[in-house]
């Protein structure tokens, strides 16, 4: 993660947080407070430094692609009953993860011929806890129609809405760096990964390892969406660049010659 | 519902096999060597190991690694290790080699004056590129120095490029000289003037 001097106040701000909740007054009190890892502060501050703000439907036109085009390539090779393992990360409080499963359960037809397997991770515990909560405020559903409301949530009052149980118990998460190797891999390979919005905060050393460690987590020919920014091109060579009709994706190939 | 949860995947890092990194990169498979790749960017002798390795590796994927593990050791060794590969026929391994060392800007600076003052013009404008990631009074007294002697229209376009982002009002006369060394050439007159344009508006 890298904060420029454009961040500073962001950075400063987000400090003064975790000094004040850890009740040191002095920086230098705190930053012996955070090396100690005395109550899981190194976890807190990393909690208080991450951006965790989205929407259910965020980008649609990807979910459009990975109904149209991404799942018809890759149950190509696939039988009726074959798992399609999908990983949403980062997942912050489960918009994308459950934004996923809506959208296979109302777009894509074959969704009932397979076992499809959603996977959440996050660096921030905080968001997990929240995200397998699965409850959520008017914005967060702004762009779901009352129909689609009335089907997968349950109203709460207070314009506060939690997904339905089933769909709740259905989307595992999992706490993951990107960067660590040994917390990527566990997670198993995927057809299809979606990692927005996240790689744009690295340094380009952390952005390289990231980049590598997610071709490990996917399938020979599975595919990975990034934010409408990001450009795989620009970190990795080993990703081959897919034009569809609603978005570009990156696919992991399906053999590389030696 | 055709959703469905597993508890976890069974794919866990392989443990340790008493192997070591040397004997997996010389007889592993694709996997294991990408595997060795990443832990070798934390063993003593990685630098040298790696060099050893990228010279014979073939897997895309795992020199891909393997330049990914020489960024993250970023000494001054793990950086000559990559230097030759900007030398390469091949255009990705150049980029590789390039990309590599920007992501260690700090081990990569160490050897830019040897880079910039390179007999061959390619070398010359790749480490331009590396330059873009210095400090910008220290890219811009470099790149400007070069600025003064380059001969190679192209080198200087590369030049000219990154100063337009790291020059201040010094490096203006600099400029006004280096186009007034190649007057038949139009881009270069064209990136001159809109690189002191820039500066010129940036420092107003």
């Amino acid at each position: 993660m890298v904060f420029t001097e454009t961040k500073r106040y962001y950075v400063e701000r987000r400090i003064t947080e975790r000094m004040v909740a850890t009740s040191n007054p002095s920086f230098s009190g705190y930053f012996a407070y955070l090396r100690s890892e005395l109550r899981d502060e190194v976890e807190q501050f990393i909690n208080a430094f991450t951006v965790n703000e989205t929407y259910f439907y965020r980008e649609d036109h990807q979910l459009d692609c990975l109904s149209t085009d991404l799942l018809q390539e890759r149950v190509a090779t696939k039988r009726p009953g074959d798992p399609i393992r999908i990983w949403s990360v980062p997942c912050s409080t489960g918009e994308e993860p459950y934004s996923i499963a809506i959208w296979l359960l109302e777009n894509w037809k074959e969704v009932d011929a397979y076992d499809i397997e959603i996977v959440g991770s996050d660096i921030d515990t905080r968001v997990l806890e929240a995200a397998a909560e699965g409850i959520f405020g008017k914005r967060a559903l702004m762009r779901l129609s009352p129909e689609l409301v009335g089907r997968y949530f349950h109203e709460l009052g207070d314009d506060r809405w939690q997904i339905l149980d089933d769909l709740r118990q259905s989307v595992r998460f999992s706490r993951v760096n990107l960067i660590e190797t040994r917390e990527t891999r566990p997670q198993g390979r995927f057809d299809v990964i979606f990692c927005r919005n996240v790689l744009i905060y690295f340094d380009d050393e952390s952005r390289r390892v990231a980049a590598e460690n997610l071709y490990d987590n996917l399938m020979p020919g599975g595919f990975i969406c990034l934010g409408h920014t990001e450009s795989m091109s620009r970190i990795s060579p080993l990703f081959e660049v897919c034009r569809y009709s609603g978005a570009i994706v990156y696919r992991r190939p399906q053999e590389l010659r030696a | 519902m055709p959703l469905v949860r597993k508890p976890s995947s069974t794919t866990a890092m392989p443990a340790p096999d008493g192997r070591t990194l040397a004997e997996i990169f010389a007889t592993g498979s694709d996997d294991e060597r990408w595997t060795a790749a990443r832990n070798a960017a934390a063993a003593p002798d990685g630098a040298a190991l790696l060099a050893d390795v990228l010279s014979r590796e073939r897997s895309p994927r795992v020199r891909e690694a393997i330049f990914t593990a020489l960024a993250k050791i970023a000494t001054s060794e793990s950086a000559a290790v990559t230097l030759p590969y900007l030398r390469s026929d091949e255009a990705a391994e150049r980029t590789a080699a390039l990309d590599a060392l920007r992501a260690m800007p700090a081990a990569a600076a160490q050897h830019l004056p040897g880079l910039l003052n390179d007999s061959d013009p390619d070398v010359r404008l790749l480490a331009c590129e590396i330059a873009r990631a210095l400090p910008a009074g220290d890219a811009s007294r470099a790149l400007g120095e070069l600025l003064e002697r380059e001969t190679h229209s192209n080198v200087c376009s590369a030049a000219i490029e990154v100063l337009a982002e790291t020059g201040d009002v010094a490096s203006l006369p600099i400029l006004t000289r280096c186009a007034g060394r190649f007057p038949d050439d139009p881009f270069l007159t064209f990136a001159v003037r809109a690189a002191s344009d820039r500066i010129g508006s940036s420092n107003r």
